[in-house]
This record gives structure tokens, C-alpha cells and sequence, in this order.
């Protein structure tokens, strides 16, 4: 019998790895096309969460949009709550009094060192290493403690307002921070040393997912991920905003350039954040109220625009608010750090395994509803147009 | 920097010692979480001090305010004239505790109540009114 039919098997198998959690607990969409085992290329696919909040910040009150802001991505909320207070206090002309800035310092500081711990227990749990992602959890718990002591809540802090800060701590509650700091970083010396001795976390991170420091410049990686291939790029240390220039810290930087670099870049940066932290409690001046009497902050806003950016846990952060005047903003764009990221991190992948693709992509510490944008894709002609903010403004779609 | 690599699983007396102690996590049905006094939870108008200016509900970033008129039954103080109260929708509160600061009368009763499931508190008309009297007669 003649065969009629030869069934040819592609070398090349695509491999859509997502959009439901492909490492990180959030939608998106990895592509990946893989030789063998090898990956030789992947396509990162967005548009599964996007929210609208910029268009949401135009119908909203000037007031309204700090906490629509701090609502952007839950991990980062005080960072981007911080960051658009402070371009409409340059709209207004006001500023904090050193205790506000203080206690701002303290609350951002706070969540940075919940952030990198929470990426460094997903990665664990990624490498399939749960032990350790548990105990990381239950260290973290600690610093969630201090949070809510600071602030009223776990998560979403609420904690800035336009002037200063929306709780001030007395002399109980500072002394049961320094506490839990200290405690937390005893145990974060003990990660940091674990990540630099344990067998199963050097043979799945050392030499994966490369990024020469040339490559992080070209296609502007910032953060953690910048600074793990040795740029020394930081908001916090190159603008001095709040009470960054008066608190003594460095900048970490690694030079080797792998995923092990970005994360010991964060285990490196949780220490720093602590003892920032812990100089900036016992050091807090006494300067005036830190908390601005919300009753009396100016209804109607002059006309201006402005640019504040921040360093959120994941890279720079940027806020631009336009004000034509009265009580709402006409533009307000954000530009978070996951996108420059996530977008441009397809050319760490070919080269490794299919199983190195998750850790690579984690250590990348992804936010996708961060930095999510919307594509219009026309089903029947397969078609995928991006849409101009002039047409959205305009209504012509 | 060095990367040393060790020949045994270096969180193994970690998880050993885990073994011995209890379990980290909180019971929760069985036992309360500890929660700080002053962390933001269900909050509701008291009625007695608010005027009805509706200033929270132009305010609040979730519009989970709704002003609505007090029943007939209930008396109502004098500086509220239009008999108007705030009633959140706990569904759509993102609690964070704007109206309580922007009240001109501090108005707003706080707690640290976080179990917000039930049947009955979907909305802070049950508690609000708790702080009126009913008209005699």
C-alpha cells in the first residue's frame, strides 16, 4: 500500500507558555519557540488585564486620584501614590515638612522590603524549592505587621496626602517597628547567605538568562534588573526627592549580569531598606505635624504640569500630571518599570532551556498590572492595530 | 562575589526545627488574628453628629457613598436639615478611610473590624442608625 499522506513534524515547536499564570500569579502571554529543548525565540503577548486607570484619572478629582494611583499594582501602591502626590504638590507649590518626608521614606521603604522578599519566595517556589518559599513567607509576615502599624493596613496603604502623610506614629509604636526590623534582618542575613551557598539555587540561577551591561542600556532595563548587570541607575540616589538625601545608603550594584545577580541585587537592597529604615525611625524630627489637615488642602488647582519619578521596587517610575485648571487633571500617564521589563525581556531567552524560561522571567520581577497596555485585534481578519491616544481622546473608536 | 557552593541542603536544620514546633500559620476560625486597634476597617456615620453636607460622597474615590433620606420614624438633630445620611456600600468601600478625614464634623465612627462577610451589614444603614433615637409614639 502507497502512503498518501506524510505528516512533516515542524523542528521548531511553538510553545505558548500562559496567559494563565505562566510564572507569576498574573496574565500574560509568553510565546515561546523552542528547538529540542532549546529556546530560539519568544513573543510577549499583553492585553489580558488592562484597566483604563489612566482615562479613570481624567474623570476623577485631583484628590480622588491618589488613591485611584495607589490602586495600580497592589505591591508598589505606596511608590505610586507617593509619586503622583508629589507631581501635584509641585502643581500646587507645597511642600512636606521633614517628618512627613521621613515617615514617606519609611512607608516606601517598608513595602520594598516586602516586594523583594515576595519575588525572592516565587522564585524559590518556581525552582520547585517550597520549603523555602514558605519559610520566606513567614518571615514576611513580619514586615507586613509593621505596615499595618504604620500605616492601618497590610497591603494598600493609603498612607500619603498632598502636604505630608495620613498617620503619624508616637514613641509605642515606633520602638515595636525598630523591633521587627531587627528582627527581620537577622533573617534576611540568613536568605542572603542561603542564596549564596545552596546547591539547588546556584545550578538553576548562575549563568541564566545573561544580560550584558550593553544590552541593559540598549534596551533600557531599569531597576534591579539594570543594576544586576552592574548600571548603577537609581531615582532614589540621582533626584534626592523626600528624605532620600539626608538618610545615608548605597546603591547596590552586581556586575554579573545573571538572574542570581538580580536577586542578590534585592536580597542587598532589603538590608539597605531596613537600615534606612531603622536610621529614619530613630532619627524622625519633630519639625511640625506630619499630618496635613485634609479639610483645609485647596479645592481648585492652578494651571501646569509636572514630572515626578520615583524608584519603585521593580525599576523607575514616572508620573506626568497636566493641570488646565479647576479640579481635575487633564492628562495624568504613568510609565511603570515592569514594561521597560517585561517588553524588551524576549532577548534574554534563546539560548536556554525551556524549564529556564520561568526563572528568568521571575527574576525579571514581573507586574503585569502595571504595565499593561491594550492591542485591538480584529478576529476575523487577524488583524492587531495599537491605539493612538489622540483617536482614544477623541472617540474615534 | 564569591558563590560558594556547598555539598549539602543548607535549609535542612531549618525545616528539621520546623518539624518540632507548631504550625505557623493562625487557626483562623478557632482563633482570632491579631489585628492593630487602629487598623482601618467597617466604619459608619454616626447620625447624631453628621449634617447631611454629603462631602464624603463627592470624595470618595470608589463612590461607595450614597446619600439617602433618613426614615420618618427616626428623630433627627437639627443641623441636619435636608434629613440626609451616608450610607456606604462595604462592597465597594476600598476603605481608605478618605471620608473620615475630609468629614467637617467628624462624624465617622471607625473600627478595626476586617470579617466583613454577612447577611445583614452589606451596607452601614443598620449601624448608622443605631446611633438615632425613634421618634416617641
Amino acid at each position: 500500500m502507497v502512503a498518501k499522506k506524510v505528516i512533516e513534524i515542524p523542528y521548531v515547536v511553538e510553545l505558548p507558555v500562559g496567559p494563565q499564570h505562566p510564572a507569576v500569579h498574573e496574565p500574560i502571554l509568553l510565546k515561546a519557540y523552542a528547538e529540542g529543548e532549546e529556546v530560539v525565540k519568544v513573543e510577549i503577548n499583553t492585553g489580558y488585564n488592562h484597566r483604563g486607570i489612566e482615562k479613570l484619572a481624567e474623570r476623577n478629582s485631583f484628590y480622588r486620584n491618589i488613591f485611584i494611583c495607589g490602586r495600580v499594582c497592589g505591591i508598589c501602591n505606596t511608590v505610586h501614590a507617593n509619586c503622583y502626590t508629589r507631581a501635584i504638590e509641585y502643581i500646587l507649590g507645597v511642600e512636606p515638612n521633614d517628618r512627613a518626608k521621613y515617615l514617606r521614606v519609611v512607608a516606601m521603604e517598608f513595602e520594598r522590603i516586602h516586594s523583594h522578599m515576595l519575588i525572592e519566595a516565587i522564585l524559590a517556589e518556581l525552582m520547585g524549592f517550597d520549603a523555602l518559599f514558605m519559610n520566606l513567607m513567614l518571615d514576611r509576615e513580619r514586615i507586613m505587621k509593621a505596615k499595618e502599624i504604620l500605616t492601618g493596613n497590610r497591603v494598600i496603604s493609603d498612607y500619603m496626602m498632598v502636604g505630608g502623610v495620613r498617620r503619624d506614629v508616637d514613641a509605642v509604636k515606633r520602638d515595636k517597628l525598630i523591633d521587627l526590623l531587627k528582627k527581620t534582618r537577622e533573617r534576611v542575613l540568613y536568605y542572603r547567605r542561603l542564596w549564596m551557598e545552596d546547591d539547588t539555587i546556584l545550578k538553576r540561577m548562575v549563568d541564566v538568562g545573561y544580560l550584558s551591561r550593553t544590552n541593559a542600556t540598549k534596551y533600557s532595563f531599569v531597576g534591579p534588573v539594570a543594576r544586576g548587570s552592574g548600571v548603577k541607575i537609581d531615582a532614589r540616589a540621582s533626584d534626592k526627592f523626600d528624605a532620600y538625601g539626608d538618610i545615608p545608603w548605597n546603591v547596590v550594584v552586581y556586575k554579573e549580569g545573571d538572574s542570581w545577580a538580580r536577586m542578590m541585587v534585592r536580597w542587598d537592597e532589603v538590608l539597605e531598606s531596613i537600615d534606612m529604615s531603622i536610621y529614619a525611625l530613630e532619627h524622625l524630627p519633630s519639625d511640625g505635624p506630619a499630618v496635613p489637615d485634609e479639610r483645609k488642602l485647596p479645592r481648585r488647582f492652578p494651571e501646569g504640569e509636572s514630572y515626578a519619578r520615583n524608584e519603585a521596587q521593580r525599576g523607575e517610575l514616572t508620573y506626568y500630571v497636566m493641570s488646565r485648571g479647576g479640579t481635575m487633571p487633564y492628562r495624568v500617564k504613568i510609565r511603570t518599570p515592569s514594561f521597560l521589563n517585561v517588553i524588551h525581556s524576549y532577548i534574554l531567552y534563546p539560548g536556554y532551556t525551556v524549564a529556564d524560561l520561568p526563572i528568568i522571567f521571575g527574576s525579571l520581577d514581573p507586574c503585569i498590572s502595571c504595565m499593561e497596555r491594550v492591542a485591538v485585534v480584529d478576529l476575523e481578519k487577524g488583524v492587531r492595530t495599537y491605539v493612538r491616544f489622540k483617536d482614544l481622546a477623541q472617540g474615534r473608536i | 562575589m564569591p558563590r560558594k557552593r556547598g555539598g549539602r541542603p543548607k535549609l535542612l536544620s531549618l525545616i528539621l526545627k520546623n518539624f518540632a514546633t507548631g504550625p505557623a500559620t493562625i487557626q483562623y476560625p478557632f482563633e482570632p488574628t491579631p489585628i492593630e486597634p487602629d487598623a482601618r476597617g467597617r466604619h459608619y456615620a454616626d447620625l447624631s453628629k453628621c449634617t447631611g453636607c454629603s462631602l464624603c460622597k463627592i470624595e470618595c474615590p470608589a463612590d461607595a457613598i450614597e446619600m439617602k433620606p433618613i426614615p420618618e420614624e427616626y428623630e433627627v438633630p437639627k443641623k441636619n436639615p435636608r434629613r440626609l445620611y451616608p450610607e456606604i456600600n462595604y462592597f465597594r468601600c476600598v476603605f481608605c478611610y478618605r471620608c473620615v478625614t475630609v468629614c467637617p464634623v467628624q462624624a465617622y465612627v471607625t473600627t478595626s473590624e476586617y470579617r466583613l462577610a454577612s447577611e445583614e451589614l452589606i451596607t452601614s444603614r443598620e449601624l448608622s442608625f443605631s446611633t438615632l433615637k425613634k421618634k416617641e409614639g
